[in-house]
């Protein structure tokens, strides 16, 4: 079903905390509200939940208008970031409870769960209560609750982040398999960015209560819309150099000089910008070329991460498949893919 | 390192085990020593002398001794000694009318009052008035009846003197009822049993412990969910206001609910004004004087089960209310399936601390209707500090008292047994979680 946020507004105590949101979830779509913490993500899955109300503006599911429903009517499941599982349940009795309070007949609950959890990977732990289970199993039985009255849209809040890293893994294509299986609208809030990249279709990234972009992960990553978009995808970070366009065509900052890539050498002369380097588009390939001094190496395993430190003081970062080419202290000369640099304006959107 | 483990933890509980055997261990073996005993106020708390009195006899008769030496004991003897005549010197009589007794009476003995007068009457120093005459005859007179003997064997001499004859069963019989100390008994219980009060007395307590705990629990739920949604400041109001009963001095409570339901009374006033029935509602009626008792107390049981149920309430993480909102809870549903079931503990918690505090608690219906109108509100603890310590009459029966206090003690002792079962106290405390 398809879920539509129109104009959407949130003010707690007289203190607006998202303005007019627009943003179109497609039917069976499983989209990431990503953005660091307290920008106003949780509020909107709430308010999409009915848990909050909404201050202006509407939300649909599909045709139907439900922002002055009450959570009970408007057929959303939930899983929340701590599980909320209810303590004196069983299992069965959790993932059963939305059925239960419509009154279903005992024999369609005991068969609806079952799918559920088989679904889930959890039927063999339906007698048991949630003090008994593991994180991970938790987990699986909050979806199982969440999906087994086959909601309109399934809302994840931070489902991941109560899990140790081994877990996480497993989890997130646990959770992206089970979505594509039943093809449930989604919305998962996260602030993790790989999580957002790895289990969902698009990305709408969001700060200080707005939208700034929505797109689908790759592209996101290719052709960020603003430096905070840039800047926060990404690991390890971007760097941003900023200066200004030169005669030529190229870019000059503190004693660096870099040729813009192909689509922009029309920029005109003395326009200040900033200029966006990922880590691995320095040191493996491309047409231009920096020297500087290595001032920091960490291996990472399969790759290792450099910090160089070029003439003029500043600091770019390469990460380049593992090697022994490069120490401390040595002097380096590496290529830069100038292609695929990205350009900023003063105001920090994309040029 | 056993023994240091050992010594830091008598230490630490070392405050604990003074308090527990000065004001729980030792009352309790001293209510239980005293049960078996006829202590009252007549008997005293330390040894007795030898007294024979009327209702003595009375009794004895009753018992079935043999009447004509019971008749015989309660006889006075009067007897011309050299003590009794300067018992008659000291206390004013002629002394020419004692000289006249003395020359012409003396060692001669009278079982019969009558006689001695008359024998009085013949003499020339005699005095004129007939009452006169009396009471110098009454000084002559002696009666073992309300002497007070030290011990069994001055009484025993004084019985057998009196009855030279009688089997020795029957004055060992008289010497033992004459005992005015407190004696060792099981009497105590076997009156308890025996006695048609004691089931009045039951029933009167389970049903005020019953009717108070409900209240209290029902009250205190209903307080304690309906603030849980209230906002914050109202509910702090409520709050506030309903501890109040359990914040006031318990004599000051009770003054103001006498102001509250006393002839000129607020209720009274109110009820008078509206046409209602007006009277002193403490005392006046059995169903008002019990509807007072228990609201007295079940106001204070309901602040106190407010206030834990609340925190109990507030351990509820918030997603788990979302959850079941989302889930379609209604209200009603989310306090049925997910808010009561999650105070299980807290309930049992109350109604067993509830049920022990209120069975041994009697300070407010004391200052309250004082078990009355008659005795239909009093329970048993209140009838037992009652029979001890507070009797009207003031005839305190220490021994009968302290049985009923201790048939307390085993129904506190037995339920509270039951209640740590139920509880798991034994999962509640855990291995110490720091190693010495």
């Amino acid at each position: 079903m398809r879920l539509t946020i129109c104009d959407f507004t949130k003010t707690f105590d007289r203190t607006t905390v998202i303005k007019d949101m627009n943003l179109v979830v497609e039917d069976g779509e499983m989209l990431a509200l990503l953005g660091p913490s307290g920008c106003g993500k949780s509020t909107t899955l709430f308010a999409v939940a009915g848990i909050h109300r909404v201050d202006g503006g509407a939300i649909l599911f599909g045709k139907r208008d439900v922002s002055h429903l009450p959570s009970q009517k408007r057929n959303v499941g939930v899983v929340f970031q701590n599980y909320a599982l209810y303590p004196h349940m069983t299992v069965f009795d959790n993932i059963a409870f939305p059925l239960t309070i419509r009154r279903e007949g005992k024999a369609d609950i005991d068969r609806k769960v079952r799918a559920i959890a088989e679904l889930a990977h959890i039927g063999d732990l339906l007698a048991r209560r949630p003090s008994q289970l593991s994180g991970g199993q938790q987990q699986r039985v909050a979806l199982a609750r969440a999906l087994v009255r086959q909601p309109d849209v399934l809302l994840l809040d931070e489902p991941l982040a109560n899990l140790d890293a081994r877990l996480r893994l497993e989890m997130r294509s646990e959770i992206r398999r089970i979505q594509m299986e039943t093809g449930i609208t989604s919305i998962l809030v996260t602030h993790d960015q790989v999580e957002a990249m790895s289990m969902c279709d698009r990305i709408a990234i969001m700060d200080q209560g707005a939208i700034r972009q929505v797109a689908t992960p790759s592209e996101m990553y290719r052709q960020p819309a603003s430096r905070f978009v840039a800047g926060f995808l990404g690991n390890p970070p971007i760097v941003f150099l900023d200066g200004e366009v030169t005669g030529d065509g190229g870019f000059a900052s503190r004693g660096v000089s870099l040729p813009l890539p192909g689509r922009l050498r029309h920029l005109e002369a003395g326009r200040p910008i900033s200029l966006g380097i990922r880590p691995e588009h320095v040191g493996t390939s491309g047409g231009a070329r920096v020297s500087g001094q290595v001032v920091f190496v960490e291996p990472q395993g399969r790759e290792t991460l450099f910090d160089i430190e070029l003439e003029g003081g500043a600091i770019l970062r390469s990460i380049q498949p593992a090697g022994d080419d490069a120490r401390v202290g040595d002097r380096v000369d590496w290529a830069v893919d100038s292609d695929r640099l990205l350009v900023f304006d003063r105001h920090g959107n994309a040029v | 390192m056993p023994f240091q483990r050992y010594l830091l933890g008598l230490g630490f509980l070392s405050p604990a085990l003074l308090v527990l055997a000065g004001l729980f261990l030792m009352p309790v073996a001293l209510t239980g020593i005293i049960a078996f005993t006829n202590m009252s106020i007549s008997t005293g708390v330390s040894g007795g002398a030898h007294v024979i009195t009327g209702n003595l006899l009375t009794g004895l008769r009753d018992d079935g001794v043999e009447p004509a030496a019971l008749d015989r004991l309660a006889e006075t003897v009067f007897e011309v000694t050299p003590e009794a005549l300067a018992r008659a010197r000291a206390a004013g009589v002629d002394p020419a009318f004692v000289a006249d007794i003395e020359e012409r009476l003396v060692g001669r003995r009278f079982t019969d009052g009558r006689a001695f007068e008359r024998e009085l009457k013949g003499l020339p120093h005699r005095p004129r008035a007939i009452r006169d005459l009396k009471v110098a005859a009454d000084l002559f007179g002696a009666s073992i009846l309300n002497t007070r003997f030290a011990d069994a064997a001055a009484a025993r001499q004084a019985v057998v003197g009196v009855l030279p004859d009688a089997p020795e069963a029957t004055v060992d019989r008289i010497v033992a009822a004459s005992y005015t100390g407190w004696q060792w008994t099981t009497g105590n219980f076997a009156r308890l049993l025996s006695s048609p009060d004691t089931l009045r007395l039951i029933v009167n307590t389970v049903f005020y412990v019953a009717a108070t705990l409900s209240f209290t629990v029902f009250v205190g739920l209903f307080l304690a969910i309906g603030t849980f949604y209230l906002p914050p400041a109202t509910a702090g109001v409520f709050s506030v206001l309903w501890l109040l009963p359990r914040l006031t001095p318990v004599v000051l409570y009770a003054v103001m609910w006498k102001w509250f339901t006393w002839e000129g009374g607020f209720v009274y006033t109110a009820a008078e004004a509206l046409g209602l029935p007006a009277f002193n509602y403490m005392k006046g009626s059995v169903p008002t004087a019990w509807t007072i008792v228990i609201l007295v107390n079940g106001f204070i049981g309901a602040s106190f089960s407010m206030i834990l149920f609340s925190s109990a309430l507030k351990a509820i993480p918030i997603q788990q209310l979302w959850a079941s909102e989302v889930d379609g809870a209604s209200r009603w549903q989310q306090v049925r399936y997910i808010v009561l079931p999650q105070l299980r503990w807290p309930i049992l918690f109350v109604v067993s601390y509830q049920t022990l505090s209120l069975l041994s608690s009697y300070q407010e219906i004391w200052l309250t209707t004082n078990g009355g109108p008659g005795r239909t509100t009093s329970v048993w603890a209140l009838e037992s500090f009652n029979t001890a310590l507070n009797n009207y009459t003031g005839d305190l029966q220490y021994g009968l008292g302290a049985a009923m206090a201790v048939m307390l003690v085993v129904v506190g002792v037995t339920l509270s047994v039951i209640y740590l079962r139920l509880f798991r106290f034994d999962d509640l405390v855990g291995r110490p979680k720091i190693e010495f």
